[in-house]
């Protein structure tokens, strides 16, 4: 009961504060007061995950929409997983908000989406069914949206509308799955292991429909996970948002559709099932492309936010392809690197935003010399993109190890070395859209004028969520056991 | 309860609307007096669909076994329910709508019979009938499109004319096949082809089939014969919005249900080359609709395009040709009722008020009219099928039917593809009328400064429907019984 | 025998009495003569209807004192006399509806001609129907022709007079081949009495005998007819004749001339040739195909034409398309619906002519369509009938258009498989066309006027005879529509009656 009720409070704190912040918005007059509002709401809805995650595994039913399609909500580890990581990029990437929407107009708007896109996440997180999910993947869409177009821009309104098209579109792609699923008879909740492989269930599907329908559900949701070849919306639509926005949606929402994959392939159908099939090989294949394809195209991106957001087409493929293994270490380590790259993406988004912020620089090559400005910012930066490239001690490394560990063991034939091999290509190529950014904003080079340099470095409540994030970098690099622990035993529990 | 009620209910508008004109009087009492008689018949309507009677009607008897009579059966109450419920709120909307028009005596007169008739349509017993208020629904309905007598007016109501008579020459074939080789000619769940007569004309009667679906679906605006609609939206919008997204239109679907299921029947038809003809007729419509709709940048055209996709939803949920498929039609052709009058209703407040026709218009009028954009990104939300609003249910139980069919056809698999391709489509078509009311580009101005929401008598329909849409997506359970229930001839 | 029996001489006679009475009269005289005996021919034919009905059979009458196999006779079935009441009620409608006009088209002192002249076509028209014998048949073919005419160009005008004129050479060509056929008949068979020659021509069909002069005998009569109905494309008289003649001629004729030729084109198949010998000759599958043609080059006209007289013209051509089509398909069923469709285009097309006149007179006499626009707000009685008779035309259920249209496709899907489907699909385009020129017309007249000013001065008081002529043939419309069972079994049983 009281679960009920903690459960509900998490979901509905964040949309109805979110919706009175619309209703009433403009009308606010002292902004310090909202913030503190905000950040209230924020850190309550955070405890109350934090309830959650500690609270033993449930299911909800809380609605039934038909006799057969009900609205359920389960807790399991993978759900914990993604409500920590969520509730944390939210509270972070708030905070830095307060700071950074000063220079936008709006903002009562974007914090009131903000909010009820927060409420949304917990909701697609702890998602106990297909109905469900596809409702809360819907539901984040269209809420993320504002997000996306907020500063209305010509540009920024097309991008928008790019976003959603291809969000929605890929939603009824796999939507095509689901009906197929659930049609067949594919009814239950979401149990770890499956329902094909373990057959549990009168499944009335052929397998070879089936694999189709599997593969669309992969494309489909890999859509909001930039997965080629419907990459297309996430190098335009990120970068226009403002950078707390480009930080959760690259950081957080994009992984809802690995979550949703994962979701469908080790909690509905089972690995098993796909484990040596076409489908596997191709889903390995488009994680692959997808993977070099962005990392090229990162390094060629010469507007700093548009190449962190070719980055994240590249890293979230890492985690696609982690899950592609169909194997332990690989869904470790992907599953380690969803959190990995959140943590280091949201800080590299925030780095870019303070800097954006600071002095409306948005190309690399205005960031000479930047380091000699903003160090704070400039420091964060180069530790996380250490991360993100794989050095250790940096948590970056712990996950590729896994990634590499599970592709050599998968039994995929040339993929089994051929994954390796890319990801330490698209390793290379991230040093060289990266690191080259921290060199050149520290070592401008001899020709540097330091004259008409100053220091003027932004504000407590933008540098401490990218000095946390950096922490987190390093800590979760050098202490990994407990979060691979945790995230061997959900693997142990679907393969 | 007496089986003369149905007649009553069918006369009851049709001669009130008819005697309307001559008692000449003020707009005030006249509109008054619409609305009861409006509300009474849907009342009886009700009444007889609650105490349905058992026995038929018959209105006079054509010649031997041909006659004219009226049954209420489980599809036909469902039909009459979804007017009777939709009417009295579309005509309350277009007092304030029509209010600065002319000749609006004449419109609402001829508003008030189109409902007798499309309850006729509704309680027909067999085809013949059926076949009478089809045409006579035609007549009426045409002096809606051209009222405002403008030259387009007119042309539109003219080409309305010639399709929806055309079509139901085609029909006609149908009607005369049935006669000459059905047991009867009354609509039994199952068909009524009279297989010792049919013998070794299978092929003819399929071709006939094809032909009389072609026929009805001219109403229901399949492809090829859609070109009316989107011309008709010329009307003013309570016409458009009552009877060329609900009455009209789902009189086609209506009229196609009972040809195929009640007909011919799905056992002779399941599997044929007449089945996929007329899948892929219904597919090919709704990709065009919606694929047009997005083209289109006229408000009110884009929304019919989108009611050419969405109707043809209904006929794919036809055509699947089982009783899920039967089920999944009733509840699109009553969801899509609901939210497409709606979001018309939406369009034609912005017209009524702002004068706006164009979606690139609507720069920022979301701020400006925010009750009546707040429901449309209800109805928004529910065509492009987003779960928790009516539309998604729908296209769930179309996709469910499409996906049983397809294990016996797997040609039925496009459909789902299909709709999905839609969906996709009338994300992008309504949802870029949202994002331009809500987010204008940064710099367009907001033409209209002083425009405001409208009035009670416009806004209530809204607000009721916007309601109805998530009733429709959250608790459609009770619905889908008994919508089951007449799918599977429990009624 | 029954005095009833009497009674179809009596109606020939009394109309040629009726024009005698008329010739010393003046033009209001003529009118109440003619209008009392067409109303008494009424009632006279429907009594011989009830009678035959009674009685369950037919009879003939020998006219004057010589017996058969020599002499003339007349000869009542169901299909006659049924017939013959309709077609009287329509001339007396069609009288009533027009008569006002008929006193201003008319040069005063040529008024009792023109009654003279519908007392003769009257009467030409029910000894067509009752005739027994082809002789009999011929002259008053050629009264009817004559008497036409004369109703065509009474009026003086131009046009009226080219029309006649066009009529007089057509009609003319018509005959002359109808009189050749009938002469060869005769000379084949030695007969002129429809029974004697059938007997005579089913030996010589049955011994082989002269079976080109048969041939020759068939397609002559059924061309002649043809031509004198205004079968496609003998047509071209008909839009000048009808559209410039006094409007009760044009109702007249275009419901009843060119119908009383057919009725006695499938009197001629049935009771001299034998209806088996005429689907053999192959005959009919000519007329078939001209009646499509003619159904939709009819309608297509129809279209094309620029005034409302002109398009109900045209619509005529396009409906004698239709019965010839069902005379076409050789079977029971679709004689029975090419009878019903006579009576259908009887009833339906004086309803127009007469509405169209009541919508020209509501628009300052223009014939135009722009002229026309929101007519039947300025007339409302003409605007409805009008709007009835298309609405019977395109073949909207209760209304007679309905049934005949159902009718002649139950009869095309039973009779042949190969002259199904072009039947259905003519029969559904020409309802496509009948909807474009027709319900246009429709539109056209319930579109009100951007200027009401300048048709202020228009006023209309129809008079007591044109409502009611109005009402009574939208009555009869109805009727036809909605009882067409005991007329459909009537005619059913009047066909095998001929047999």
């Amino acid at each position: 009961m009281m679960i009920t009720w903690m459960f509900g409070a998490a979901i509905l704190l964040p949309v109805l504060s979110g919706l009175f912040l619309l209703l009433r918005r403009g009308k606010i007059q002292n902004r310090r007061l909202k913030c503190v509002g905000i950040f209230l709401v924020m850190a309550l809805t955070a405890l109350l995950a934090v309830g959650l995650i500690c609270s033993p595994d449930y299911e909800l039913t809380v609605w039934r929409l038909t006799d057969t399609i009900s609205l359920t909500f389960r807790l399991d580890g993978l759900a914990r997983l993604f409500m920590g990581m969520t509730v944390a990029a939210w509270t972070l990437g708030g905070v830095f908000a307060f700071e950074y929407m000063k220079h936008e107009e709006n903002e009562d708007r974007y914090f009131g989406f903000y909010l009820i896109v927060l409420g949304v996440l917990l909701a697609l997180d702890q998602a106990g069914n297909l109905v469900t999910l596809y409702l809360c993947f819907e539901m984040m869409t269209l809420t993320s949206l504002p997000l996306v177009l907020h500063n209305m821009s010509h540009e920024a309104v097309m991008a928008g509308l790019k976003y959603l098209f291809y969000s929605i579109g890929g939603a009824f792609t796999a939507l095509f799955g689901i009906f197929y699923l659930f049609a067949n008879g594919l009814t239950g909740s979401f149990t770890p292991g499956g329902y094909l492989s373990a057959g549990t269930v009168s499944y009335t599907g052929t397998t070879g429909m089936t694999l189709f329908v599997l593969l669309l559900i992969i494309v489909g949701f890999g859509t909001k996970a930039g997965m080629f070849p419907m990459h297309g919306w996430l190098p335009t639509a990120h970068p226009v948002a403002p950078a707390p926005a480009s930080a959760v949606l690259s950081g957080v929402i994009t992984k809802a559709g690995v979550l949703a994959v994962v979701r469908v392939v080790f909690y509905m159908v089972g690995a098993d099932f796909l484990r040596g099939t076409w489908v596997q090989y191709t889903w390995l294949t488009l994680a692959l492309i997808t993977v070099f394809m962005g990392s090229m195209m990162a390094y060629k991106e010469q507007l700093l936010k548009k190449r962190l957001a070719y980055s994240s087409v590249s890293q979230v493929s890492y985690i696609m392809f982690g899950l592609a293994t169909l194997t332990v270490d690989g869904f470790v380590g992907g599953l380690a690197h969803f959190i990995f790259h959140s943590v280091i993406k949201d800080c590299l988004f925030l780095c870019a935003g303070a800097i954006i912020y600071n002095t409306h620089r948005t190309r690399v090559d205005e960031l000479r010399g930047i380091g000699k400005e903003m160090p704070v910012t400039m420091w964060c930066f180069t530790i996380v993109s250490l991360g993100l490239v794989g050095i250790p001690p940096f948590s970056g490394f712990v996950s590729k190890w896994y990634l590499a560990v599970g592709s050599l063991g998968s039994g995929t034939g040339v993929f089994t070395w051929l994954g390796p091999v890319v990801l330490l290509l698209s390793a290379l190529l991230t040093a060289g859209y990266l690191l080259i950014l921290s060199i050149q904003a520290f070592f401008p080079g001899a020709d540097f004028d330091y004259a008409d340099v100053k220091k003027h470095e932004v504000n407590a409540l933008m540098t401490v969520p990218m000095i946390l994030y950096a922490a987190a970098t390093l800590l979760l690099g050098m202490f990994p056991g407990t979060l691979i622990g945790f995230i061997q035993n959900i693997a142990s529990a679907v393969l | 309860m007496n089986s003369a009620c149905l007649a009553l209910a069918i006369a009851l508008p049709i001669v009130g609307g008819a005697l309307m004109p001559l008692l000449r009087l003020p707009d005030k009492k006249r509109n008054l007096l619409i609305e009861i008689l409006v509300l009474a018949t849907s009342a009886l309507a009700f009444a007889c669909v609650l105490r349905r009677p058992e026995t038929n009607f018959v209105l006079f008897h054509l010649t031997g076994n041909m006659t004219f009579s009226l049954r209420l059966d489980g599809l036909g109450s469902v039909f009459t329910c979804l007017i009777a419920a939709l009417w009295p709120l579309a005509t309350l909307y277009a007092f304030e709508y029509m209010r600065h028009e002319e000749r609006t005596t004449s419109f609402f007169a001829c508003y008030t019979m189109t409902y007798g008739v499309t309850l006729g349509i509704a309680m027909s017993e067999d085809l013949v009938t059926m076949y009478l208020f089809y045409e006579l629904l035609t007549l009426v309905s045409v002096y809606l499109v051209m009222h405002p007598m403008t030259r387009k007016a007119l042309r539109a109501s003219r080409t309305y004319l010639y399709y929806s008579i055309g079509g139901a020459a085609f029909a006609f074939i149908g009607l005369v096949f049935l006669i000459l080789y059905g047991t009867t000619t009354n609509f039994v769940l199952g068909g009524v082809l009279d297989m010792e007569k049919v013998g070794g004309n299978v092929q003819l009667i399929l071709l006939v089939y094809v032909l009389a679906f072609l026929g009805f679906g001219v109403k229901a605006a399949i492809f090829p014969f859609s070109g009316w609609l989107p011309k008709a939206s010329v009307a003013p919008t309570p016409v458009t919005a009552l009877l060329h997204a609900v009455a009209v239109v789902k009189s086609g679907a209506f009229a196609l249900m009972r040809l195929t299921y009640y007909s011919f029947g799905t056992d002779f038809l399941r599997g044929t080359w007449a089945h996929f003809a007329v899948m892929s007729i219904a597919m090919i419509s709704v990709i065009y609709g919606s694929t047009m709709a997005v083209k289109e940048t006229h408000f009110k055209r884009r929304l019919a395009y989108s009611t050419i996709s969405n109707l043809s939803y209904v006929i794919m949920g036809v055509t699947m040709m089982s009783p899920a498929g039967l089920l999944a039609a009733m509840c699109h052709m009553v969801v899509h009722a609901v939210m497409k009058i709606g979001a018309f209703f939406c369009s034609g407040a912005v017209l009524h008020q702002s004068g706006i026709e164009y979606i690139d218009e609507l720069n920022g009028l979301g701020r400006r009219m925010p009750f009546t954009f707040g429901t449309f990104v209800i109805f928004s939300c529910s065509l492009a099928g987003i779960p928790l609003f009516g539309g998604f249910i729908s296209k769930w139980c179309i996709a469910m039917a499409a996906v049983e069919t397809a294990r016996e056809i797997p040609y039925a698999y496009a459909v789902v593809g299909v709709l999905l391709y839609a969906a996709l489509m009338t994300a992008i078509y309504v949802f870029t009328v949202v994002v331009r009311a809500f987010f204008p580009d940064r710099g367009s101005v907001t033409p209209h400064p002083e425009v405001t929401d409208p009035n009670w008598e416009m806004c209530l329909p809204l607000a009721v429907f916007a309601v109805a849409t998530l009733v429709l997506g959250l608790h459609s359970g009770p619905l889908l019984d008994v919508l089951q229930s007449i799918a599977n001839g429990g009624f | 025998m029954n005095f009833v029996q009497n009674f179809p001489c009596f109606s020939i006679v009394l109309c040629m009495v009726a024009g005698i009475i008329s010739t010393p009269l003046k033009g209001k005289g003529a009118k109440r003569v003619t209008l009392f005996i067409v109303s008494l021919v009424a009632l006279l034919s429907f009594v011989t209807l009830l009678y035959i009905l009674f009685t369950g059979t037919g009879f003939t009458y020998t006219m004057g004192r010589f017996p058969a196999p020599w002499g003339n006779e007349l000869r009542a079935g169901l299909l006659e006399s049924l017939l013959a009441t309709v077609f009287s009620l329509v001339v007396l409608c069609s009288l009533l509806g027009g008569m006002d006009l008929i006193f201003t088209d008319i040069a005063e002192d040529k008024v009792n001609l023109y009654f003279i002249l519908v007392d003769l076509l009257l009467s030409s028209l029910l000894a067509i129907l009752y005739t027994n014998d082809l002789f009999t048949a011929y002259v008053f073919v050629e009264i009817n022709t004559i008497s036409t005419c004369g109703l065509i160009m009474i009026r003086e005008s131009g046009r009226s007079l080219i029309a006649a004129t066009r009529y007089m050479i057509m009609s003319l060509i018509g005959s002359g081949l109808f009189l050749i056929s009938i002469a060869m008949l005769y000379g084949v068979t030695g007969n002129l009495l429809m029974e004697y020659i059938h007997v005579e021509i089913l030996e010589l069909a049955a011994s082989g005998q002269y079976q080109v002069p048969l041939l020759v005998i068939i397609s002559f009569c059924t061309v002649g007819l043809a031509i004198k109905s205004g079968l496609y494309p003998f047509h071209s008289w008909m839009p000048d004749a009808y559209g410039y003649a006094t409007i009760s001629s044009s109702a007249i004729l275009s419901s009843l001339v060119s119908k009383s030729y057919i009725f006695l084109l499938i009197k001629i198949f049935y009771c001299v040739i034998g209806f088996d010998l005429i689907v053999q000759s192959k005959i009919v599958n000519v007329l078939f195909v001209f009646g499509l043609v003619g159904m939709i080059m009819g309608s297509v006209s129809a279209i094309m034409a620029k005034e409302i007289y002109r398009m109900i013209a045209y619509s005529s051509v396009a409906q004698i398309g239709y019965i010839y089509m069902g005379i076409g398909l050789a079977t029971e069923a679709g004689m029975v619906a090419a009878v019903f469709h006579i009576l259908t285009h009887a009833v339906t097309k004086s309803l127009l002519f007469l509405s169209a006149k009541g919508l020209n007179e509501a628009s300052g006499r223009k014939r135009v369509y722009p002229a026309l626009q929101g007519a039947a707000f300025r007339n409302p009685l003409a605007g409805a009938a009008f709007l009835i008779g298309s609405l019977s035309m395109v073949g909207i259920p209760t209304l007679a258009g309905f049934i005949s249209k159902l009718l002649f496709a139950t009869a095309a899907i039973d009779g042949s498989q190969r002259k199904m489907l072009p039947t259905l699909i003519v029969l559904e385009v020409s309802t496509i066309l009948n909807t474009i020129y027709f319900l246009h017309t429709v539109v056209r007249i319930y579109t009100p006027v951007g200027a009401p000013e300048e048709y202020k001065d228009v006023r209309i008081h129809p008079t007591p005879g044109r409502i009611g002529a109005l009402v009574a043939l939208i009555l009869m419309n109805f009727g036809l529509g909605l009882f067409s069972q005991p007329i459909t079994d009537l005619i059913r049983a009047g066909i095998e009656m001929f047999a």
